[in-house]
Order: C-alpha cells, then structure tokens, then sequence
C-alpha cells in the first residue's frame, strides 16, 4: 500500500511538472493567472543596449519589446509585438517592488532577448507608474505601453 | 557664522590649521584635497566636499584670504534677502536652515531631531514656506522626496508651522504665483489645490510629467520632468491654459525652475559624448527658452554633478547644489550648494578641456561655496531675526 501511495505521489508529481512546462501552463502561477487584464506568454524579442543598467540612485522603469506567442487573458492577438514596462529591471522580479510601484512580481530573474516569459499586464502604463522611463523605442513604436505587474520564466 | 558641522572629525584627518593653510594657497587645491579624502572614505563620497565646506566657511570666518573676485560677489549678494534649504544638522536629521546668500547668518529653522525635512520653497512673495517632513527613519530619495513624508506650511521664517494631510498627500505641492493655490502631481494628473479650502479645484492630464514641477510666475504654464519626450529623463512645459504639453529639452535633464520672466528656466543637463567620469560624465547646469530654443550652458564643473538650479528672484543670480553623487546626496552627508552671477556665464570650473574648446568664452569664477544643502531656495524678503523652532 506504502509503496502505490509512494508511487501515486511520484506520478503525481511529474505530471503536475509536465503541466507547468506544457506551453499552456509554463509559467503559471496564481498572480499571473489574476493580476492585471492582459496575461501572455511572450518572447523578449531584444534587451537595446542602455535599456537596462544598474544605478541605485535611480529607480527606472525600462521599456521591453516582446513578440506574442500565446494570450491568456486579453484582446491581443497571437504574433503581436507590444512594448512592455519592467520595473528596475536590473533587479529579479521578486525583489522589484517598493513604494514607487508596489504589487509587482514574479520569478524572473534577468531579461535576456529570446526568453520566454508568462506576464501578467496593465495598461496605460501611465496609471500604474509615474517615474523616470527608459524608452529606447521612443518615437518608433505604436499603441500602448504595457505595465508588467508579475513577470514568470516560462522557457 | 556658525558652519554646519555635518560629521566628527576622523582620527588622522587633517586639522584646521592644515585646512587654513591649504585654503591659503587657494580654494580649488583645498577642495581637491578634501575630494580626495572623500572618496578615500569609500562609503560617503561627499564627505569630503562636506569638510571642505565646513571647513572653508570656518577659514573665512577666522580671517582667511579669498580671491577678490570671489569675496566682491560674496559682498554684492549678502544683503539680498535669504536663502533655505535642507541640511543635515548636528543631530545627524535632515533639518531646513536659512542663510543669507553669502552663506553668513546660518541658522536651523525647524530642530527636529525625530524628523526630516526637506525640499523648501518660498512662495513667490516670501511670506510663507512650504516643505516636507519625514520620518527620521526615511531616507531622503533624490527623485522622490516631493512625494515623501507630509506637507507642512509656515510663515517664511518657519513660524507657525503646520502639517496638511497625511503621508504622501499633496505630492510635488508647490506654490501658485499669488500663493492661494498649490500645483500638484499625483498618478491621476495634475492637481491645483485650493490653500484655504484644501479642495482641488482643477485638473490638468499628467501628459507624462512624473517629478518636480513648477508653476511659472505669470501662471501662464509648468514646466518639469517628464518621460513623454524622449528616451529618458526629459524637461516638459505644460501649457495651463489648454493643457497642450510638449518637450522644452530632452535626454538626461531634471531639476528644472524658472527665471522670474517666466519664458525661461534652468535645468540640470548631462550631455552625451563626454570623456570625463568613465564616459559618464558630469550633470552641468543650462538655462533655455521655455518654448524652445538654443540651450545655454550656465555653469559646469568637472568632478561634480550640478543639480537644483534655483534664480534668484531678480534674475541676476543662481544657486545650486550637486556633488560627485548624482542627486546632491541627500541620503548621506550632503554637498555644498554653489552660487554665482548669470552674467558671468557660462562658467567652467575645472580643466575639461572638450567643454572650454566648444566655450571659448567661458570663465573660471567666481563662484562662492556655500553651506552644504540640498534644494536651495532664495526670496529677496527680509525676515524676522530669531524665528525657528517650526514644529507643528
């Protein structure tokens, strides 16, 4: 009996793991799942040279360019690119928020151009943030600028 | 002139008699010195501006040689009303100080040592004071303290002093022309809040403003920093009329303020392109057109960021602060404000020989040290001798 309920868990276990890396579920959790009204995964298309950089005496919210892969929640469409707000992106997710812009989370820990990430988003930026913008696509995109309030690896 | 003694002497730091005697040989070397010896120090790069201020002011009080130019300025703006400005006191708190514009007659208005105080403004006609108090334990954010602690209003010489609101309300308040109102900036956008009442009685869309802003004083505009201009940290006037905004400067500028004629301002700007600093560079002082224009360089100085430009309220002079730090490092020891004539501008201290081949014309001086303070604001009013003790 010891030995079913042992392997029971055990498979339990690897097919909850399954789950999270599945394309659907990778990612998941339940902030990302609620937070915000737009949740994607998407992948970081580049990280502009300048666009993140270490300064303690500057909190900076940096702008990201991401390419859609899968919507969640939302009105985007699957392919999109949106230009997305990460808070000190210098620091890991779950160590960004502070009075400047609290509630903001998740386990990503560095951006790199390629990865994939499972965001929850606001949107306008402007009502969730009133700091100092790194926009290095100043003048060269379009629509909106998301916020990103929880931001998970999803690779 | 009782100097500000921001920190205890160290063991093995050098005594009066060797400052005197390095201030003798000139100011510059001294200030040098005790640069050096402040970024020896490691963990507060401004102490060592912070001793040479001290120390300087106490060589001058004992008698010391100034340069001539330097003492005639120093003459010229003392009887000019007073400046305020927050300075860490004896207690080690951040408290508001008045001093006359040469830097004499020093005094803590507001002795608070379980507080903070910080970012004073004078309303326009100098009567009354506005400022921000701190809990003692929060530190003071160069980007963030218009938004930090609560508002508190006195008379001009820190008398009757009062709070309005609580903790983080009326953020980035600042005076009206006439003093009857105060221009906000929350999330929401812009508020003009009525003194008497307290109510907001109108709102302007933020259009990407986020800190410091500043009514002008014919009340026809604002001017501040935004994110909506450009790649960074940019300098936007918002007109009051309609609310149309656009960008006055762009690229790595703040602390913007307006000249008394209210069509231009001073802001702090670090050009791209510079050597100096590792590449980095140094934040230098400029004034331009408000609705556009050539910028002018106004003051820079290499080894030291220059920040909280401030006109004096007829125009002839500005004051500012700034160090090797980049936001005039309110969370340590502070910096030496600075003061100088605009028609001795631009002015360049320092060799930075990429700066004076685009300036020919530039000078060297004169430019007095003042007090260490950051966010220094000037009125042309007299005050009350005495006065202080502003607790609510």
């Amino acid at each position: 009996m010891r030995v079913m309920y042992a392997l029971s868990v055990v498979l339990l276990t690897g097919a909850c793991s399954d789950l999270a890396r599945s394309p659907a579920h990778a990612g998941a959790d339940a902030q990302v799942q609620t937070l915000g009204t737009v949740e994607v995964t998407a992948r970081l298309v580049e990280v502009p040279e300048g666009a993140i950089f270490k300064r303690d005496l500057y909190d900076y919210a940096t702008i990201l360019k991401y390419e859609v892969v899968t919507v969640h929640r939302g009105a985007l469409k699957q392919g999109a690119v949106i230009y997305v707000g990460q808070y000190n992106p210098w620091k890991p997710r779950a160590a960004a928020a502070d009075r400047k812009a609290p509630n903001l989370g998740g386990n990503a820990r560095q951006f790199h151009a390629g990865r994939l990430q499972r965001l929850a988003l606001a949107t306008p930026l402007d009502d969730f943030f009133m700091g100092g913008l790194v926009d290095k696509y100043f003048g060269r995109r379009a629509g909106p600028a998301y916020w990103a309030v929880w931001t998970n690896d999803a690779d | 002139m009782k100097p500000i003694r921001m920190r205890a002497q160290r063991p093995g730091s050098p005594g009066v008699a060797t400052v005197q005697a390095l201030f003798s040989k000139g100011w510059k070397k001294a200030r040098g010195f005790f640069q050096a010896l402040g970024k020896s120090a490691g963990t507060f790069p401004s102490l060592g501006n912070a001793a040479f201020v001290w120390l300087a002011c106490g060589s001058l009080a004992a008698g010391a040689a100034e340069a001539p130019d330097v003492a005639a300025l120093r003459a010229e703006v003392r009887g000019l009303g007073w400046l305020v400005f927050a300075a860490r006191s004896a207690a080690g708190d951040y408290d508001l100080f008045l001093c006359r514009p040469d830097g004499s007659a020093l005094r803590n208005l507001t002795q608070t040592p379980d507080a903070n105080e910080a970012y004073p403004l004078f309303s326009r006609d100098g009567t009354r004071l506005l400022y921000r108090r701190l809990a003692r334990t929060e530190t003071i954010n160069g980007n963030d303290y218009g938004t930090q602690g609560r508002l508190c209003l006195a008379r001009a010489d820190g008398a009757g002093a009062q709070t309005l609101g609580g903790d983080g309300e009326f953020p980035w308040a600042s005076w009206s022309p006439d003093g009857r109102q105060l221009l906000c900036l929350a999330p929401q956008g812009f508020q003009i809040v009525d003194l008497a009442s307290r109510k907001v009685v109108r709102t302007l869309p933020r259009a990407g403003f986020f800190q410091q802003p500043t009514w002008s004083p014919d009340g026809r505009a604002i001017v501040g920093v935004a994110n909506a201009f450009g790649e960074s940290w940019s300098i936007g006037r918002m007109d009051m009329a309609g609310g149309a905004a656009s960008a006055v400067h762009v690229q790595d500028c703040c602390t913007p303020d307006w000249f008394p004629d209210s069509a231009h301002i001073i802001f702090s700007w670090r050009p791209a392109g510079q050597t100096l600093n590792k590449g980095y560079g140094w934040t230098q002082l400029w004034r331009k057109a408000a609705k556009g224009g050539p910028a002018q360089l106004v003051l820079a100085e290499e080894g030291r960021h220059i920040y909280g430009g401030h006109v004096s309220p007829d125009g002839r002079y500005v004051i500012c602060t700034g160090n090797m730090q980049e936001d005039g490092d309110p969370a340590h020891s502070g910096a030496p404000m600075s003061l100088m004539r605009l028609c001795d501008a631009p002015l360049i201290i320092g060799a930075n020989a990429a700066l004076r081949t685009t300036h020919p014309a530039a000078k060297s001086g004169p430019v007095l040290a003042l007090p260490v303070g950051w966010e220094p604001c000037w009125t042309l009013r007299e005050l009350p001798a005495g006065g202080g003790g502003a607790k609510p």
